[in-house]
């Protein structure tokens, strides 16, 4: 499959993605996910499901609210900035939300393009609202750590 | 009326009132209904089981199709395990479990929830959680050791 269909096939999720604000980055692979790829990790999936089968950090409660995400990026060294611009020793994560709830995560690169994860699919790297819509909803918190070199 | 085997059960089951109810003289409209229900469990064990079998398959094969479509996007494996397609399955109950184990060995996807839901079984260890690749093994692992999925 071309980009173009891919992204042709990506707009009934997300609506603003385009030729112009997404490009691919790597193939389908389930074995992680976007909250894995926004904390550099590609070899597990995260998520705090309730039944306990999938990597969440020990120590942070397994719920599926802004706060147990935050707290689990904080593990990392992360902390709330709510602001997305390109500051060159920090790294940055958007958490996305819908209706309150986390569904996506983000980690900015040095360009201001952040680089996502789509679910159990492809790895792309966007504009920061290219994929506001009625999937993940839109980024509410940005959250920064120095750069690790 | 085409016979399946879930209607053909339960048009077959004899009360044990009927069975106890047969005098053995003239045809009471007892009797007429135990020789009729005991002629549709006939037709029950008439059919091949293999049919049932390929009913439940093309099923799960349908509700896979709608599953992975409209959760391809998705990181939230409680979105993904609370689709409607995916609660079908697992209201499917162990039948299946061969479906789930094959499609996890064929082209993988978080059945996870619904293995453990259905099994109540978790034979991943708590190191492996959220390493799709040793999860999917120690499931395929868990169903080969139980008859459930060829090697």
């Amino acid at each position: 499959m071309t980009f173009a269909a891919m992204l042709e096939h990506m707009r009934s999720a997300f609506p603003s993605v385009s030729m112009e604000n997404c490009r691919p980055t790597s193939p389908h692979d389930e074995d992680y996910n976007c909250i894995a790829w926004a904390a550099d990790d590609s070899s597990r999936w995260w998520w705090p499901d309730a039944n306990g089968q999938l990597y969440w950090p020990q120590s942070v409660p397994r719920r599926e609210t802004l706060d147990a995400f935050i707290a689990a990026y904080a593990q990392l060294g992360y902390v709330d900035v709510s602001n997305d611009h390109v500051e060159p020793d920090r790294q940055k994560i958007a958490i996305f939300t819908l209706n309150g709830t986390p569904t996506h995560a983000a980690r900015q690169l040095p360009d201001g393009w952040w680089a996502s994860k789509l679910g159990p699919s492809i790895d792309i790297e966007h504009e920061f609202r290219a994929l506001d819509g009625p999937t993940y909803g839109t980024a509410t918190v940005v959250l920064a750590r120095a750069t690790i070199r | 009326m085409v016979m399946t085997r879930s209607n053909a059960i339960a048009r077959a089951v004899v009360p044990m009132s009927l069975l106890l109810s047969g005098s053995g003289v003239g045809a009471s409209t007892q009797s007429v209904e135990l020789n009729r229900r005991l002629g549709d469990l006939s037709d029950y064990y008439a059919l091949p089981a293999s049919g049932l079998r390929d009913d439940q398959r093309t099923r799960f094969a349908e509700l896979v199709t709608q599953w992975r479509r409209e959760t391809q996007w998705l990181s939230s494996t409680t979105a993904v395990a609370m689709h409607p397609a995916y609660q079908s399955i697992i209201g499917m109950g162990t039948a299946a479990l061969p479906f789930i184990l094959e499609n996890l060995r064929d082209e993988s996807g978080h059945w996870f929830w619904a293995l453990k839901a259905i099994s109540n079984a978790d034979p991943v260890p708590p190191a492996d959680r959220g390493s799709v690749k040793k999860m999917k093994a120690g499931w395929l692992r868990w169903g080969r050791a139980k008859g459930l999925i060829g090697p």
